[in-house]
């Protein structure tokens, strides 16, 4: 099983690097994720990635990128709520990449 | 020489018997005929003549490939007609008749199948694929073409004490055999492909009627296909 | 992250240029051993594997004659050698069909042929070893079981049967892939491929209705779990989650909508693929399928409708019938079969495709649309390899090529057609089909999308083409991630019902 350094913590993540146990997340070792894809978390990367927690927090599943565009559209404006702008935050795909920075497991099947 | 004929002979029966048993038992459990497909069995059956007489999908891929397999085949069938006058007592006109077609045949066979080893050398992919054996099919293959053309342009044989001594294994009292190396050559090869088909590539002859892609009507959603091996404990509920 | 892969050219002149083992090392995750374990295979290999391997082999070999008769007939003819997709894209020879379909025909020679058994060496036979089952492993998920080698093969030999058994035998002794077997395990858990829970789904419903609200000032129903309904439609999880599926999925609301058909979605068959199929385990395969039946039965239902997936629709025109009764023409003795299928309308075709009932409509008038909404599109079709080679559409041969062609003409005023030797039957699979979907595959999938992306290069070029409809989940998520690799906009796939969707009129039955 491979393994994460963050902050003197060991923390288990699978072969693609989404963390093993969802509870080991928190915002240190988000930031550790994302650096580990290259992505420099701001502000609106935030805002994707609580997202994405609160709502798997009451479903169980990452959000359908439509739902996911709309709660940033409310949140960040109209102009944003789109995926061309979810890319622009996160270029290998707001639902794969997104969610591995939000601890959650990977979407899988026709995505 | 006899003995080798009864022993192919039997090799061959007994061994296609069994696979060609072997094939029609074994159920296909889901249909999946490569479509589009005819939907009906009336269609499949032309769909196979299609294939087996004029090799439609081999025309769909590969010309040159389809030229020389034409070729080797075509011609092959038109050897196996002629030397029917060997069986049968008298022969009739039509047999008299096409014996040169069997001729032109046996050429047009010789060239396909050089053709076609000319591929297996020529062709990287094509070498990539071939295995010890695939050479050795034609080369026997080749063998037994040029030996017949040999004795039908050059060294002729006793056609006449051969047929004679054919119709003497056909009654199961053998006659010797007219010794001629190019026939004993001849007959050989043939003995030795013979007792060989059943257990090799060769198998591709009934198999492509028993091929679930080509021999299944598109007609799943208007019957309920079913495989006795299939039927799960979810039906039995 | 994903290491980038070159993009390959395609020059016919170099189609004998080929590097051996070029993708041997290419390999998706094996499943751990919990997720092999939870769909009933063996967690991992163990002692005594290779007994079992063969064992597997044998019964197969009774149960199926495609495999029996496959294993036998071929010649080495090589006239599959230049079909495959992954071969052009590759160039690594074992990933041309006859040499893929060797690696498991040279164990099936040495342990049940006569030749295999005393003369090895001349037939090309070998032993079951560890590295021949790696090999199997990286080369047998090469394969997006797209059946285009079928097609050209003198005695119809269909690799995906082969890649099907291999994959079999594999999960059997405990190598698994991971994608494949977490999703089987999500079916059966969940209730879909994506693993949307029942509230995740009512809520992305709800959400589009209000959308739709908002946008047309209709009520376009997304229905879920209404016994009762006419229509239970059957839609690939990823219509509910991902870009572009969502569009169709809008597109299939709005003809039921427009055209008063009673519809509905089920939570318990919330998917329509089956990845049974890419796994070649006929139990899994019905397993998968009867939450089909079940939602049928349960929900009263008069006809299933398939929504957009290419490889669901195989298994629904295909299989569905054998395997759930889920058609027509049951036996009068079959119980099984006529308990559902005296609750179907057999006025249509059981099941249909979304496109064979928009189609239809279309025809009679029944829905009208303005093609001038897509005016800003030039259009050209993707068929996709499980509907062209293994289903059929409407009652004529072609009509899984001219019904979904036959809709986007309707709905749009300029379509172009791709190459002719890419297209219909001979088309070129996206690159992802099969279980090959997955990001720890990305290097292959961008190398088997090359002969697709030539083709739509050329068409681009020529005709300005700026929309490639599909009918495939798969289709369309592979193409998303593959175009930008190829310098086109990953937009530019969509389904043939978002075409629909911008098209057609609504408000006559609203």
């Amino acid at each position: 099983m491979a393994t994460i350094e963050v902050a003197g913590k060991t923390i288990e993540v699978d072969e693609e690097g989404y963390l093993t146990n969802l509870s080991d997340w928190d915002e240190e070792v988000a930031a550790e994720l994302a650096k580990k894809e290259g992505i420099d978390m701001t502000e609106n990367h935030w805002e994707v990635v609580n997202f994405l927690r609160e709502y798997y927090e009451e479903y169980q599943v990452a959000p359908p990128i439509r739902v996911l565009t709309k709660a940033i559209a409310k949140k960040l404006g109209p102009e944003k709520g789109n995926s061309d702008y979810l890319y622009e935050l996160f270029p290998y795909g707001p639902a794969k990449q997104a969610c591995k920075i939000a601890g959650l497991p990977k979407p899988t099947g026709c995505v | 020489m006899s003995g080798l004929f009864y022993l192919a002979t039997l090799t061959f029966l007994i061994g296609m018997v069994w696979k060609i048993l072997q094939y029609a038992r074994t159920p296909a459990p889901l249909k999946i005929p490569t479509t589009p497909a005819p939907p009906t069995s009336a269609g499949v059956v032309a769909r196979l003549a299609r294939e087996t007489l004029f090799f439609e999908s081999l025309f769909r891929a590969n010309l040159l490939l389809w030229f020389f397999a034409v070729l080797f085949h075509g011609g092959l069938a038109l050897v196996f007609i002629r030397h029917l006058r060997y069986f049968v007592d008298p022969v009739p006109a039509w047999l008299v008749w096409m014996q040169p077609f069997g001729i032109y045949g046996g050429i047009a066979m010789v060239l396909g199948l050089m053709g076609l080893l000319a591929r297996r050398f020529l062709i990287r992919r094509v070498r990539y694929i071939s295995t010890p054996s695939d050479y050795l099919w034609l080369v026997l293959l080749l063998v037994i073409g040029v030996s017949g053309l040999t004795m039908t342009y050059v060294a002729h044989p006793d056609v006449v004490a051969l047929k004679a001594y054919i119709q003497s294994l056909w009654h199961f009292t053998p006659a010797p055999f007219p010794a001629d190396p190019f026939l004993t050559l001849h007959l050989l090869g043939f003995l030795v492909l013979l007792a060989l088909f059943p257990f090799s590539k060769l198998l591709h002859a009934p198999g492509v009627f028993f091929s679930p892609t080509r021999n299944q009507a598109d007609d799943a959603r208007e019957h309920r296909h079913l495989a006795p091996w299939s039927q799960s404990e979810l039906e039995s509920q | 992250m994903a290491t980038p892969t070159a993009v390959p050219t395609l020059d016919p002149t170099t189609i004998d240029q080929f590097t051996p083992d070029a993708m041997a090392g290419v390999r998706s995750f094996p499943a751990p051993p919990e997720i092999q374990g939870a769909i009933g295979f063996a967690p991992e290999l163990s002692e005594g594997w290779e007994a079992r391997a063969i064992a597997r082999m044998g019964e197969l070999l009774q149960e199926n004659r495609a495999l029996r008769v496959f294993l036998d007939a071929c010649v080495h003819c090589g006239a599959c050698t230049d079909k495959c997709h992954y071969y052009l894209g590759t160039k690594d020879p074992k990933n041309m069909p006859v040499a893929r379909q060797e690696l498991l025909r040279s164990v099936y020679r040495r342990y049940f042929t006569f030749a295999g058994k005393w003369f090895p060496k001349l037939v090309g036979a070998r032993d079951l070893t560890r590295d021949v089952l790696d090999e199997w492993y990286s080369y047998f998920y090469q394969c997006s079981e797209c059946r285009r080698c079928s097609l050209f093969c003198p005695y119809g030999i269909d690799t995906a049967e082969i890649t099907m058994a291999a994959r079999e035998i594999l999960n059997h002794i405990g190598y698994g892939q991971k994608y494949t077997s977490e999703i089987i395990g999500k079916v059966h858990r969940i209730g879909n491929n994506l693993g949307l829970t029942a509230p995740a789904l009512r809520n992305t419903l709800e959400g589009l209705e209000e959308e739709l609200k908002e946008e047309t000032g209709l009520d376009i129903r997304f229905p879920l779990d209404e016994a009762g309904a006419e229509v239970l439609l059957v839609t690939p999880s990823a219509d509910f989650f991902a870009e572009p599926h969502i569009y169709s999925l809008i597109g299939y609301a709005k003809v039921f909508h427009a055209a008063g058909i009673s519809w509905t979605l089920s939570t318990k068959a919330s998917e329509a693929g089956n990845f049974g199929l890419f796994i070649g385990n006929h139990q899994q395969m019905r397993k998968i399928a009867h939450r089909i039946r079940d939602a049928a039965l349960d929900l009263g239902v008069k006809r299933v409708v398939v929504g957009e997936c290419g490889h669901a629709w195989r298994v629904a025109y295909s299989f569905w019938n054998t395997l759930i009764g889920v058609g027509s023409g049951a036996d009068p003795d079959d119980r099984y079969g006529h308990l559902l299928q005296k609750q179907l309308d057999h006025r249509y075709k059981q099941p249909s495709h979304i496109c064979e009932v928009t189609w239809d409509l279309l025809q009679r008038g029944a829905i009208q649309v303005d093609p001038e909404a897509n005016d800003h599109l030039t259009v050209t079709y993707h068929d996709s390899c499980n509907v062209a080679r293994g289903s059929r559409m409407g009652d004529t041969p072609d009509g899984a090529f001219e019904i979904p062609r036959a809709i986007i003409r309707k709905v749009a005023n300029r379509f172009v057609e791709m190459d002719p030797a890419t297209i219909r039957e001979r088309t070129f699979c996206c690159g992802g089909g099969g279980g090959l979907l997955t990001d720890d595959l990305l290097d292959v999938r961008i190398k088997g999308a090359a002969p697709r992306m030539a083709a739509l290069r050329e068409v681009v070029e020529t005709h300005k083409v700026n929309f490639m409809a599909t009918i495939c989940a798969i289709c369309k998520a592979q193409f998303t991630k593959v175009l930008p690799a190829y310098g086109f906009k990953m937009g530019m796939v969509g389904g043939v019902h978002q075409l629909v969707s911008n098209a057609i009129r609504l408000g006559q039955n609203g």
